[in-house]
């Protein structure tokens, strides 16, 4: 294989790897201010690109407009989600809301069948225009987008996790639900904002990828997988582990696909997380932590 | 011989010694207490020796037996049971199935003799449901057999928590802070329990802040501050040891502050 | 009523109704209508497991519908391509799903947490990846076809009426078995560690073990449902296993409830007809039973969510409130 392909393969690598980042940081932050795994993560994704192309083709908005638009309904889908399905039950042990989040997804899902339909669509890229060589390999413009968008993504929720009163209140949630309401926090706000962040990464990871690989109803599934084997592979902690973590398993599954088998590239992710969450020991984990006696 | 010996046992979190070098015996058939202000490792204790925890370094040997380390699954097998301070009670199960759980060790069906209810499963049932009932007679539990663990008064948890350890057939039974939360009368009523469990057999050790208690039902005490055994001795002896009062005086003080 | 007393009604309860299961054929003469029930039955072998997983031992599977598809492919291609024997390829079907069901079980149950959930979804996925793209063994998205009909030595079960039978006589065992589990130590061990998990290891109850055993059951019973479908229909293709499935199953053992076998059972018997509506209700119109199969995804979420909003002990934790009140309302009276 030519260094030019090799390089070809780690583009696309880094590129769905910026994707599943975006979603892994959805994962992440959830989990640590709710213990929550989120199973309806990957639907945000879905959300993200449907909407968007339902804006643009049935609304008939500008692109410009459509995408935007379509991360905000689906923060307020998030922000919903959080408030009507999993506030009412927030004393329940996590079963419950792992198992709430599980028929969130499913009715998300068919929902998005009833309202955009079951066909596969795309959006045209956010610039238009031919690839970009690059020492030989081309580079998408839309992929450059994805990259550029991830990066304002970490950005903006560097300097509101750091810079922000609110940022603050997220992290003293995430420590301690009870502190936090001691010292004045509205955790069901932060746990609600929370949410609509995920839900706002999620889509926002939908929207940059619907020019380049085509979205459906039931992408949602598969893609919060690999989102969650990401966050898994970065331990489930802090942010930049998960974008870490992103960025390998992208890596991983296109250099697998490059050398051993493109069919079997969406289970080398899936094998990973398993071979990750067997192998690793618990205490790799943000909360392994045995009950108090 | 010791039944229950432990020798230097050290527990370190971190950089904090809760434990260190602790050494003691306890004799079959004695009732056992481990007292000490807050935060003298009296918990980490029960944890190592119940088998929730274990030690940095130091030896716990039972009948003989190094169990350091152990799972507290196969402690209780072994003839360790415990109680909890935040009692581990099934709510959603009944008074009675609490009980019947903690004949768990004491029997034996599986998955297969249990789905085809084999006449051994179906015998031994019967005898651990009847056991159930004997427990729950000897604790005063008996009207409240069909009450949701979690419908019990607070008095009542306690009781039900020694009748489920006592369900397992211990040798050895930790019981920490039984008293926590009662009033004198449900005391009183505990005190004649661990009597009655005592004449049946088990050895007990018993972490509690009620001296009343500890002074009439121990045997024999020990006494840990910051993590160090200060005293060991009878009721009588302990009482007087100025060790030991210091270290209750400095606790009461510093609670004032 | 006696706790003797309910417990002989219960079974006498119990025995009627498999009677009256078993006994359906000699009423029910429609061909489609016998195939829908016997895609009842075999959900209600797969959700007899799942309900030991879910109600007793506490955990979710996003799975099951993957070791489903282990157990009908390796009953289909080792009768149909290999030419064993029906009663061997049966048991290496579900001697299969179960030891995939241990290998996926007993590493992420070592965890806290619920990792296993997520686990169970990857394998899902990578099943149904492996069923689409193994095609020498399943035949791809075309499916296995021309599996021969269940027999016993000689005696090939052929008809509606005799695969009816096997189907259910197979569910009214698993579910005797099952319920004998359940009554029996081992559930009282995993009803115990649902309660408090420390408080079951004081118990002497092994965390770990209890988990992996019913995962594995569970899984092994899915793979029976898989095997005899396979021979059933004589067809087996990977859109019956995908993740939506699964899912369904979850709903069913949801809505039955925590802590029982009958309600998952029912659930599963009310959740499957829905699908099949128009095999019950002939006179329906197409569109309603169109609308209702469109529509179910929606319903089946809606289930699942609602049922954990309201009542998420489910029909069973329901119905033993009602028996408690009521009992507690005659012992009042007694006392009086």
């Amino acid at each position: 294989m030519g260094a030019a392909q090799l390089l070809q393969f780690t583009i696309a690598g880094l590129k769905n790897g910026a994707i599943y980042a975006l979603i892994a940081l959805g994962f992440t932050i959830v989990y640590a201010s709710t213990g929550i795994l989120n199973f309806a993560q990957g639907e945000f994704y879905m959300l993200g690109g449907m909407v968007a192309v339902w804006a643009l083709r049935t609304l008939g908005l500008p692109l410009l407009a459509a995408v935007p638009a379509a991360v905000l309904v689906t923060v307020g889908v998030g922000a919903l989600v959080e408030r009507l399905a999993l506030r009412p039950r927030r004393a329940e042990a996590p079963l419950v809301l792992i198992i709430i989040t599980i028929g969130v997804s499913m009715l998300l899902q068919s929902l998005a069948r009833h309202l955009f339909g079951p066909n596969e669509v795309a959006l045209p890229p956010f610039t238009a225009g031919p690839s970009i060589t690059f020492f030989g390999a081309a580079i998408e413009r839309q992929t450059l987008w994805v990259w550029g968008l991830t990066a304002v993504a970490l950005l903006v929720l560097w300097v509101l996790y750091t810079r922000t009163k609110l940022g603050l209140a997220m992290r003293a949630t995430a420590v301690s639900h009870d502190s936090s309401r001691l010292v004045g926090i509205d955790t069901a706000r932060v746990v609600m904002v929370t949410f609509a962040l995920a839900a706002a990464l999620g889509a926002l990871a939908g929207v940059a990828v619907a020019p380049l690989t085509q979205t459906a109803y039931d992408v949602g599934a598969r893609i919060g997988l690999k989102g969650f084997a990401a966050a898994i592979l970065g331990g489930l902690g802090g942010p930049v582990a998960a974008v870490a973590g992103g960025l390998v398993l992208g890596l991983t599954e296109s250099l697998s696909a490059a050398f051993i088998s493109s069919t079997y590239k969406d289970a080398i992710a899936l094998v990973v997380l398993l071979a990750v969450i067997f192998l690793k020991p618990s205490g790799l984990f943000g909360r392994a932590g045995r009950e108090k006696v | 011989m010791s039944l229950l010996a432990i020798r230097d046992v050290t527990r370190v979190f971190g950089g904090l010694v809760a434990l260190d070098g602790v050494s003691f015996d306890v004799h079959e058939g004695e009732i056992f207490s481990v007292i000490g202000p807050n935060g003298a490792g009296k918990s980490t204790l029960f944890n190592i020796v119940s088998g929730f925890d274990q030690p940095t370094s130091g030896s716990v040997s039972f009948a003989g037996r190094e169990v350091a380390g152990e799972r507290p699954h196969r402690l209780v097998r072994s003839g360790i049971a415990r109680t909890f301070q935040n009692t581990q009670l099934f709510e959603e199960l009944t008074v009675f199935d609490n009980v019947l759980a903690g004949t768990f060790p004491v029997t034996r069906a599986g998955v297969v003799a249990a789905a085809l209810r084999l006449p051994r499963a179906r015998r031994e049932d019967r005898l651990a449901r009847e056991e159930a009932h004997r427990l729950l007679r000897m604790v005063g539990l008996d009207g409240e057999a069909d009450t949701l663990a979690e419908d019990l008064p607070h008095g009542l948890r306690r009781l039900l928590e020694v009748a489920r350890a006592l369900a397992t057939s211990p040798r050895l039974m930790l019981l920490d802070e039984p008293a926590a939360g009662l009033d004198s009368a449900e005391t009183r009523e505990l005190a004649s329990v661990l009597y009655r469990v005592r004449d049946a057999g088990a050895t007990m050790v018993v972490v509690e802040h009620d001296m009343g208690l500890v002074m009439e039902i121990s045997d024999s005490i020990v006494v840990l501050d910051r993590g160090c055994k200060i005293a060991e001795g009878p009721p009588m002896l302990i009482q007087k040891d100025p060790a030991v009062i210091e270290a209750y005086l400095g606790e009461e003080a510093g609670d004032d502050a | 009523m006696s706790d003797r007393t309910r417990r002989f009604a219960q079974s006498g309860g119990a025995v009627l109704a498999a009677a009256a299961v078993l006994a359906l054929p000699l009423v029910v003469t429609d061909r489609y209508l016998l195939k829908v029930l016997t895609f009842v039955g075999l959900n209600v072998i797969i959700v007899a497991g799942m309900a030991v997983l879910f109600g007793y031992a506490g955990q979710v599977s996003l799975g099951h519908a993957a070791f489903t598809g282990i157990g009908a492919y390796t009953c289909g291609f080792l009768t149909a391509r290999a030419g064993w024997p029906w009663m061997t390829a049966v048991a290496a079907a579900v001697a299969l799903s179960a030891l995939g069901g241990l290998a996926l079980a007993l590493p992420s149950l070592r965890l806290r947490g619920h990792y296993l959930a997520m686990a169970t979804l990857g394998f899902s996925v990578i099943a149904n990846i492996v069923f689409v793209e193994a095609k020498s063994l399943t035949g791809g998205n075309d499916g296995l076809s021309g599996i021969p009909f269940a027999s016993v030595g000689p005696v090939r079960l052929d008809t509606p009426w005799s695969n009816y039978l096997l189907v259910w006589g197979a569910a009214v065992v698993v579910v005797a078995l099952v319920s004998g589990i359940v009554r029996g130590r081992p559930g009282r061990a995993m009803a115990a560690l649902q309660g408090s998990e420390m408080g079951a290891m004081a118990c002497g109850v092994d965390p770990v073990r209890v988990k992996v055993t019913a995962f594995t059951l569970s899984a092994g019973l899915a793979g029976l449902s898989g095997a005899l479908f396979a021979s059933a229909v004589g067809f087996v293709s990977p859109t019956s296993f995908a993740l939506e499935t699964s899912i369904i199953l979850l709903a069913m053992v949801v809505l039955g409830g925590t802590r029982s076998v009958a309600g998952p059972v029912l659930a599963a018997v009310a959740l499957t007809l829905l699908t099949y509506i128009d095999g019950l209700i002939p006179g329906l119109s197409k569109t309603t039973v169109a609308a209702l199969q469109d529509w179910k995804g929606d319903i089946y979420g809606v289930v699942i969510v609602g049922v954990m909003l309201f009542v998420p002990a489910g029909m069973a934790g329901l119905a033993r409130a009602w028996r408690r009140k009521s009992r507690s309302v005659t012992g009042a009276g007694e006392a009086a």
